[in-house]
């Protein structure tokens, strides 16, 4: 009983270390997997009250500037619930339209750049993403590639200075944490 | 032991039995209770511990960081009990795990979540804000049933030696029952062997009572026999010359012949009955003081003539001794032994008479008379019979059988005793013993022989119930010119006593109504001189407490010897 059990376990654990846990038949992307972290970002912070979707409302994860994700965030916020809220995309091109947003994946654009963007913000309660790969400028969360894996630094005292708690399970896991 | 009791030692030990399978079957419940109770524990805390993995899990698989992850597993490394802990995320697969045994955990969670016997397993969702993202998984160890059972080695052993002990007092009674019933089958047994005994002791009594009685009917009839053939003889030739004296042209010589075979052989029938008595210790002895040896000595002509030319009398005379026996007896049972000895003699011999002090043990002195011959001795049959009556080794017609008989009566009705020594080709020896007595006063003489005296004409009172020899007397008594009056009861004569006058009586001894001895105590009343001579056959009353100085005369009498006997008694009542 335990022999062919053994076997199968070494196969699947096998196959298992190739797709390191990701869904997909082929070794998802960097992109893909940002894509995926997005939306699971709303879990662990919490935002002041006024800063909440109304009841009934979703969650709203924006993409201002260029979109490098396209569909799979999508999927992506449409798999993930918080607090029985859903959470829906939205693409801006600047930081206009986004006072409803609680979460902004900052891509920056020609017209304008990340840090204006991230200026633009100013201290309104939004969790602000940035990425390596486009700049060295940061949000409150910063994604890196470490290692072959995407990972992220979180800047504490921003969060603090946009009136957003970051939950310790989450700050375990960034690579860095700025006080 | 009864039946009721038999039954509830038979059931004793499926009591027991059944007591021993109530505590096995109790001391496994508890195991079982116990077991289940420490299972529902541990599955408690594998929950918990799931549990605990799940919260602490939660962000490492939701940014699917197995790193982290790891961590959140690392600690229940120190937890011994846990054999595995694995996360997987919400499509099953596996982001981290671990197992105590370096097993392989499995990668995808229905591989895990398949059933197994040998684990307890314990699942948790990981869930972040309403959201389940994972499942955690914990698995300890089910232990073997032998290990469980060991952690309760205590009880599990006080158990067992309970039911032992309860097995063990089982067995212990039923061997005790056993040994119980043995013993109840041995006193069975017991008490039928000594049925069986006494049964065969009551038999065997029986049989000695039987045997006994017909060595005494044979006894009796040879005894009876012996008497008849011999009296049968005697009284053929009494009636035989009787009959011949009845013939009218008899002549004198032959009347005077044919009275004397008369005489001869009525005193040949009184010796026999004499002897008779002499065996059964009835005779009337009239016992004196005699020297025994010269009663011996006097017997030395008549014991030469007895024994015969070619047996030698020796005599050895030594032991000084006095005897009080009856002079007649004595001789004749000297002389029965010597013609004894004279038959076992046929060829001749020696015939020793000894006399010799024999001591007993008593302190009583008595003497011995040996009297042993030198012929062909005995063997032990014939010696346990020879003083049997009529017993007899000679052949017909030449010895009664009493002789030996007469020996051994006289001896012991005079207080002593007869041995006999013999052997076959050895010779006889028979031993009378006699009491001693002092030897004082004079020796009694030898009666002189009686003469028919002129007797003074007498009245005399006959009184006898047996109406021939009352006129037998009656005749002889006339014969000699007395003047007889006769009675045939003790009543009867006692009246005419009364009313006549008369100079002596003559009465029987045994008589219907009153006896002779009593008849004479009241004669000794009525008439205190008036003589009283009794005269008897056989009297056990006189035998046991003698006459009272009255003269007895023993009956077949002579004519001589009641004459004499009468006279007697009338010269010693007449007053000096």
């Amino acid at each position: 009983m335990i022999g062919p059990w053994r076997v199968l376990a070494r196969i699947t654990a096998a196959t298992a270390a190739m797709m390191l846990g990701a869904p997909a038949t082929a070794a998802p992307t960097d992109t893909a997997v940002k894509a995926a972290f997005l939306p699971r970002f709303a879990r662990y912070v919490t935002w002041p009250p006024a800063a909440m979707p109304k009841a009934g409302d979703p969650f709203v994860l924006c993409v201002i500037g260029s979109d490098p994700f396209g569909a799979a965030l999508d999927d992506a916020a449409r798999s993930q619930v918080v607090d029985g809220q859903r959470i829906v995309v939205r693409r801006l091109d600047s930081a206009v339209g986004s006072d409803s947003c609680q979460i902004a994946f900052i891509q920056g654009s020609k017209v304008q750049p990340v840090g204006q963007l991230i200026a633009a913000l100013g201290r309104r309660p939004v969790l602000t993403v940035t990425d390596a790969s486009i700049g060295a400028q940061r949000g409150i969360v910063h994604f890196a590639v470490v290692g072959g894996r995407v990972r992220f630094f979180i800047d504490q005292s921003s969060a603090a200075r946009h009136g957003l708690g970051i939950s310790s399970r989450l700050l375990a896991l960034a690579i860095g944490v700025k006080q | 032991m009864n039946d009721l009791q038999r039954g509830s030692w038979r059931s004793a030990p499926v009591a027991i039995f059944g007591a021993a399978m109530l505590i096995v079957l109790f001391g496994i419940a508890v195991i079982m209770q116990t077991d289940n109770g420490y299972r529902d524990a541990r599955v408690d805390f594998a929950q918990s511990q799931a549990q605990l993995l799940a919260v602490s899990v939660g962000a490492a698989v939701d940014f699917n960081d197995p790193a982290a992850a790891q961590e959140a597993v690392n600690p229940l490394h120190v937890i011994g009990s846990i054999r595995t802990a694995a996360v997987y995320d919400r499509q099953g697969h596996l982001i981290t795990g671990y197992d105590r045994f370096g097993e392989t955990v499995p990668a995808v969670e229905q591989a895990i979540a398949s059933p197994n016997p040998l684990v307890i397993r314990a699942s948790a969702p990981v869930e972040m804000r309403g959201q389940r993202i994972g499942t955690a998984y914990i698995q300890l160890d089910r232990q073997p049933l032998w290990r469980r059972v060991s952690r309760y080695g205590t009880l599990t052993a006080l158990i067992a030696a309970a039911a032992l002990i309860v097995i063990g007092l089982g067995f212990a009674q039923r061997a005790l029952r056993n040994a119980n019933r043995e013993l109840g089958k041995r006193a069975e047994a017991l008490a039928q062997a000594n049925e069986l005994l006494e049964e065969q002791v009551a038999q065997r009594t029986q049989a000695e009572d039987q045997l006994r009685q017909s060595q005494k009917m044979q006894a009796l009839g040879q005894l009876t026999g012996g008497i008849a053939h011999d009296f049968n003889n005697q009284l053929t030739v009494i009636q035989g010359a009787a009959d011949m004296l009845c013939r009218k042209d008899i002549t004198d010589a032959k009347r005077i012949r044919f009275a004397q075979a008369i005489v001869q052989s009525s005193t040949n029938a009184a010796s026999l009955t004499s002897q008779l008595l002499a065996f059964a210790r009835r005779q009337p002895l009239t016992p004196e003081w005699l020297d025994l040896n010269d009663l011996i000595s006097q017997m030395d002509d008549l014991l030469d003539r007895t024994m015969g030319e070619r047996i030698k009398v020796v005599t050895d005379l030594t032991a000084p001794c006095r005897v009080e026996v009856d002079r007649a007896q004595l001789q004749s049972a000297i002389l029965n032994i010597a013609s004894n000895a004279r038959d076992a003699m046929p060829d001749g011999g020696t015939l020793t008479i000894a006399t010799k002090n024999f001591a007993e043990s008593d302190g009583q002195p008595r003497v011995a008379i040996e009297i042993a011959d030198t012929g062909e001795g005995m063997d032990p049959a014939t010696i346990d019979r020879i003083f049997e009556p009529f017993f007899t080794t000679k052949g017909t017609g030449q010895g009664t059988g009493l002789g030996l008989s007469q020996v051994y009566g006289f001896a012991t009705q005079s207080g002593g005793d007869v041995k006999v020594e013999s052997q076959p080709g050895k010779g006889t020896a028979l031993t009378l013993i006699l009491p001693c007595v002092e030897a004082t006063g004079e020796t009694t003489p030898r009666d002189a022989a009686v003469e028919l005296a002129e007797q003074p004409v007498a009245d005399i009172l006959v009184v006898e119930d047996n109406e021939d020899v009352g006129a037998f007397a009656e005749a002889m008594l006339s014969e000699l010119g007395h003047r007889v009056t006769r009675a045939s009861s003790g009543e009867e004569a006692l009246d005419l006593v009364r009313k006549q006058t008369f100079d002596v009586v003559l009465s029987d001894v045994v008589m219907p109504g009153m006896g002779g001895l009593k008849f004479a105590d009241a004669v000794a009343v009525e008439r205190p001189t008036l003589p009283v001579v009794l005269a008897t056959g056989y009297s056990q009353e006189i035998a046991e407490a003698g006459s009272g100085g009255r003269t007895v005369i023993l009956k077949p009498y002579r004519l001589a010897t009641l004459s004499q006997a009468l006279a007697t008694a009338m010269k010693d009542a007449r007053p000096a």
